[in-house]
């Protein structure tokens, strides 16, 4: 009896103290992380105006002129550009995700759809400047015309965000349950509206993850841009030419002896956040209205 | 996050009842791809008003002759220059300029590629890349100059610290550990150098800053001169490494006892503690505008022709008593007949709009926008040099009209 | 935990023998998705393999993967022959890498089982969102904030403490008057590790159904052995792939690591030296290259990371087979 009521205060006390540490775990992950924050908030945000919103770049500060500027063309740039990319990897991830989970089972196809994840998480281990290069080889062998363009910088974004869309969307839809699929083909639905209307809807929460994860990750990615699609270009020519965006922005001026463009590129990285803040907020409650329509 | 996806104890007939009944129903998200695509298309609107779409900018007025139609202007390379680039892209309007510090071996990569309008490097071609480069050939044209400067963190010690190229080369090289060191105290009498070893920092990426910096290096000291040479990228024996002169820069910013080199221009924007450097005549300059620009006057330097082999030009060790010793030209590589070299890619126009560029950058307008952003101006030997090379430039074999913006 | 559909088909001739030509339709049209992927890294596998032949060729393979010295440079300046030694950046990328994930799985399992199971239910979409925020955050401001904000305290508060105390582990040894280290960097690594992993792994524990948490609840078990017995088994498979793609950002990180590690091409012998990975080489040295054999060395150790990941994704799915078989009827 003591025994028993021993091992049962044992298990209680283990357990309190593991919720204590997952407790101390996320207040250490919210740490460093505010730390950043704070620092982009305080180095990109003393000087931080409607002006960022509706001037150009300015050149490097001189007693010539020294303009603060502000971060449109960037915004234009990597708007377009991230655009782009999501246009190539999001359908491309979520079909794949979804070939891997419907067709994944036995045989030829289920060998091919675990294949396909495998590939899908070596890719997510390239090294970006890895990928920039890959696609600069590939642009360089069809068309050096367009080597240094927004075309080739999508590319390479897309193949960045290309994984994370797929990997993430593969294991939403793997969340789903046998019943629901069994229940839907009880009722006579066809194998491809059960896919699209059940399954992935059902699964939409982690799928928006992934998407939002991948933007995320695009729009703040540099390296590939750095070797592609880098300029001075003042304002948005045309897919074949290069255009600035706001990663490139931040790598090349955070440190820059100029300070009219060092603030820009701290008010870039400030202006990024609140960005992908404001996306992932707004995509999360238009996901939680739609959850609650569709799930009566 | 609200709700759980997949509720397994949901009865099966609600999913797809919920889901007939609710079809006709929700219109959120129906509603919510509409405001995005309306966003879209008056944020494009509103651009294509601002000018966003448009590609051509107004002809700039000049006297005499009829300047042609504004093309778009394609150059890529060293991240050195990439500020005074910035600079004359924002100012010259008759055509638009695009250029991409790629770094200058890159630029030098993509010229041989034929990527780009122009190369810009910090070094000159050394022979492998020179012998890359395909038919017909690149010129190449001196369009600014610098300095390497060596930085230093010393919170206790005000002014110019003195260095030697010797004393430069021991640190570098491992030999000299301690900044109280009796070589650096000899050549700083008077100043109490701190008990603590020397954090050395050098370049991580390859650079022509550390092509000038080793090239004063092997002219001063010999050890350094047989193992480790001068080049854009060095196997240092010691040190930490950094990426950029930006990133020396902050590594030494935030590192006490801390020595580094960096471009003059990196120096003087930063505030950040540089030495003073030693040249053949014995005094110790503190590097400015002038005495590089002396420098350079003063090296008498022989240009090669412009197609020839650059890789052995120097304006080191300039013999004037108060010339900087650590002083560079900077290059840029255009094709000397763009037609044969671009073909069908290049119009007429478009090497009309190259030809003026570069005339204007190596022009007094173009030169008077290096020093307020602590370039190096060219010295008129160099500008006359220039521009009969730029005049040289062909376009299938016909010699291209110029009409240089004021 | 389901593994895909109930009936899946045997074979394509299958599918395509389907009465519905809808079905037809969206296997092609997933199938396109599928090849799309796989066309993507097969190509990018050619371009790298083309790239690096030269390397192949002239450089022999023992002297590459074992090499100590990277020296692209010799030839040119004509002090040395030029050397092109792998072995250094192969053993900073996995070191460092190594110690981003040993410190980032055990936080951001932490982090998500709080978020997903004990936080209050006001708490847990803020700070979701927050740390969702953090993946946006660029590589370069991670690097930055080391260099301003970490170095300094490693250099003066951390290294000193663990050369003096933790130094018989042979672990810790060498001058510590420096804050770039290896160990910074894989501080920072595991940092910008956190936030991927967290979100993900929160995913699949949320996406637990209650009855298994009600079900061991009502057996009598505490919070934690419902975590441990419930959502965690059930969530397994995408807290992998969250791990995996964490590993994914790890191993090919640039910017950050460039910024911290100190730029050393020399195995380190210690955590408190400095180091180099192979990414942050190819970022350094890629774009200033000068002799016609160093880009295709570059390329030939990204294909060298390129093996490691898939050895190491392999590695992590045979564990997790492993894992499943052994449960047996536990999982769904």
């Amino acid at each position: 009896m003591t025994t028993r009521s021993d091992r049962g205060l044992r298990r209680k006390i283990f357990s309190h103290s593991m919720v204590v540490l997952s407790g101390l775990a996320i207040v250490a992950v919210m740490l460093p992380l505010f730390w950043i924050i704070y620092e982009c908030v305080v180095l990109g945000g003393s000087h931080l105006t409607l002006n960022y919103f509706t001037q150009g770049t300015p050149p490097p500060c001189s007693p010539i002129s020294c303009e603060a500027g502000g971060g449109l063309t960037m915004i234009q740039g990597s708007f377009i550009v991230v655009a782009l990319a999501t246009l190539y990897a999001v359908p491309i991830g979520i079909a794949a995700a979804i070939f891997a989970v419907e067709y994944g089972g036995g045989g030829a196809l289920g060998a091919l759809s675990r294949a396909l994840s495998m590939a899908a998480d070596v890719l997510s281990g390239v090294p970006s400047i890895v990928i920039g290069v890959f696609v600069y080889v590939l642009i360089l062998y069809y068309d050096h015309g367009i080597v240094f363009s927004v075309t080739s910088g999508s590319l390479a974004l897309g193949a960045i965000m290309l994984p994370i869309v797929m990997r993430t969307t593969e294991e939403a839809l793997r969340t789903v349950p046998h019943s629901v699929r069994e229940a839907a083909l009880a009722l006579g639905m066809t194998r491809w509206k059960i896919s699209l209307r059940i399954v992935l809807i059902s699964a939409l929460p982690g799928v928006l993850t992934g998407i939002l994860l991948a933007i995320a990750r695009a729009v703040g990615e540099a390296a590939p841009l750095l070797l592609l699609d880098n300029t001075t270009l003042p304002r948005f020519l045309g897919f074949n030419y290069p255009a600035q965006s706001l990663s490139l922005g931040i790598y090349l001026w955070a440190d820059s002896p100029y300070k009219n463009l060092q603030n820009l590129a701290w008010e870039t990285a400030l202006v990024l956040l609140i960005f992908v803040l404001v996306l992932s907020l707004t995509s999360r409650l238009a996901l939680n209205r739609l959850s609650r329509k569709w799930k009566a | 996050m609200s709700s759980t996806s997949g509720n397994a104890t949901t009865p099966p007939a609600a999913p797809s009842d919920t889901m007939v009944r609710s079809k006709g129903k929700s219109r959120t998200g129906l509603y919510a791809a509409v405001a995005v695509i309306v966003v879209i298309i008056i944020v494009l609107a509103a651009g294509y008003a601002a000018g966003w779409f448009k590609t051509s900018s107004t002809k700039s007025s000049t006297t005499s002759c009829t300047s042609p139609t504004p093309a778009v202007l394609s150059g890529a390379g060293s991240t050195l220059v990439a500020p005074l680039m910035d600079q004359w892209s924002a100012v010259y309007t008759a055509s638009t300029i695009g250029y991409s510090a790629v770094g200058s071996g890159a630029g030098i990569n993509d010229i041989t590629a034929k990527t780009v309008d122009f190369g810009a490097s910090d070094a000159p071609l050394n022979p492998a890349q020179r012998a890359a480069v395909p038919s017909p050939g690149v010129n190449t044209i001196p369009e600014s100059a610098g300095a390497a400067v060596p930085i230093y963190n010393l919170p206790g010690i005000s002014g110019h610290l003195k260095f030697t190229g010797q004393i430069l080369a021991a640190i570098y090289l491992g030999d000299i550990t301690n900044w109280n060191n009796s070589a650096l105290q000899a050549v700083n009498p008077g100043v109490s150098l701190p008990v603590a070893s020397i954090v050395v920092v050098h370049r991580s990426d390859g650079s022509g800053t550390t092509f000038v910096f080793t090239s004063f290096l092997s002219a001063s000291n010999s050890t350094w001169k047989t193992a480790y040479g001068h080049s854009t990228t060095i196997n240092w024996p010691v040190g930490v490494g950094a990426k950029g002169n930006s990133g020396v820069t902050e590594t030494v910013q935030s590192t006490v006892d801390a020595i580094g080199y960096v471009d003059i221009n990196y120096a003087l924007t930063n505030g950040v503690a540089f030495g003073a450097v030693q040249n053949p005549a014995g005094n110790f300059i503190v590097a400015n505008i002038t005495n590089i620009a002396s420098a350079i006057r003063d090296s008498n330097v022989v240009f090669p022709s412009p197609t020839g082999d650059w890789y052995n030009v120097t304006v080191e060790n300039a013999p004037g008593a108060g010339d900087y010793p650590m002083a560079t030209l900077t290059y840029l590589f255009v094709y000397t007949d763009l037609g044969v070299a671009y073909g069908s890619s290049m119009s007429q126009t478009t090497a009309e709009n190259l030809v003026n560029f570069l005339l204007w950058i190596v022009g007094s307008t173009g030169q008077s926008y290096a020093a307020p952003l602590y370039y190096v101006p060219l010295s008129s030997a160099a500008v006359t040099y220039d521009t009969t090379t730029i005049n040289s430039i062909t376009y299938n074999g016909a010699a291209i009209p110029t009409c240089v913006p004021s | 935990m389901t593994r895909g559909n109930p009936f899946p088909p045997r074979s394509s001739r299958q599918i395509l023998r389907a009465p519905k030509w809808g079905d037809r339709i969206f296997f092609a049209l997933t199938m396109l998705g599928a090849l799309g992927l796989a066309g993507i890294i097969i190509a990018m596998v050619v371009a790298l393999v083309h790239g690096a032949t030269p390397a192949f060729d002239q450089i022999p393979f023992t002297s590459f993967l074992f090499g100590r010295i990277w020296d692209p440079g010799g030839c040119v300046n004509g002090t040395s022959t030029c050397v092109y030694g792998a072995l250094p950046f192969i053993a900073g990328t996995l070191i460092t890498s190594t110690i981003a994930l040993l410190l980032a799985i055990p936080l951001s399992l932490g982090a998500a089982i709080f978020l997903t199971q004990h936080a209050p239910m006001w708490m847990r979409e803020p700070v979701a969102q927050v740390v969702q925020l953090l993946a946006a955050v660029p590589s370069v401001v991670y690097g930055f904030w080391g260099l301003i904000v970490l170095v300094p305290i490693m250099r003066y508060d951390v290294n000193p403490v663990l050369a003096h105390d933790l130094g018989w582990t042979g672990l810790f040894g060498g001058p510590t008057n420096i804050g770039l280290t290896v160990l910074t960097a894989s501080l920072v690594l595991s940092i910008m590790t956190v936030p991927t992993i967290t979100a993900i792994s929160r995913d699949a524990m949320e996406a637990v159904p209650r009855s298994q948490k009600e079900a061991a609840i009502s057996l009598g078990a505490t919070p934690w052995e419902v975590t441990r017995r419930s959502v965690l088994p059930y969530s397994r498979s995408g807290i992998v792939a969250g791990i995996v793609l964490g590993l994914g950002r790890a191993l090919g990180e640039t910017m950050a690591v460039t910024m911290t590690i100190g730029n050393r091409n020399a195995i380190p012998l210690s955590l408190l030296s400095q180091g180099q990975t192979i990414p942050s080489l190819i970022a350094n040295d890629f774009f200033e290259a000068i002799t016609p054999l160093e880009i295709p060395a570059l390329m030939e150790m990204a294909l060298f990371l390129l093996i490691i990941t898939l050895a190491i994704n392999l590695g992590a799915r045979l564990i997790l087979a492993r894992l499943q078989l052994g449960r047996g009827a536990a999982t769904e």
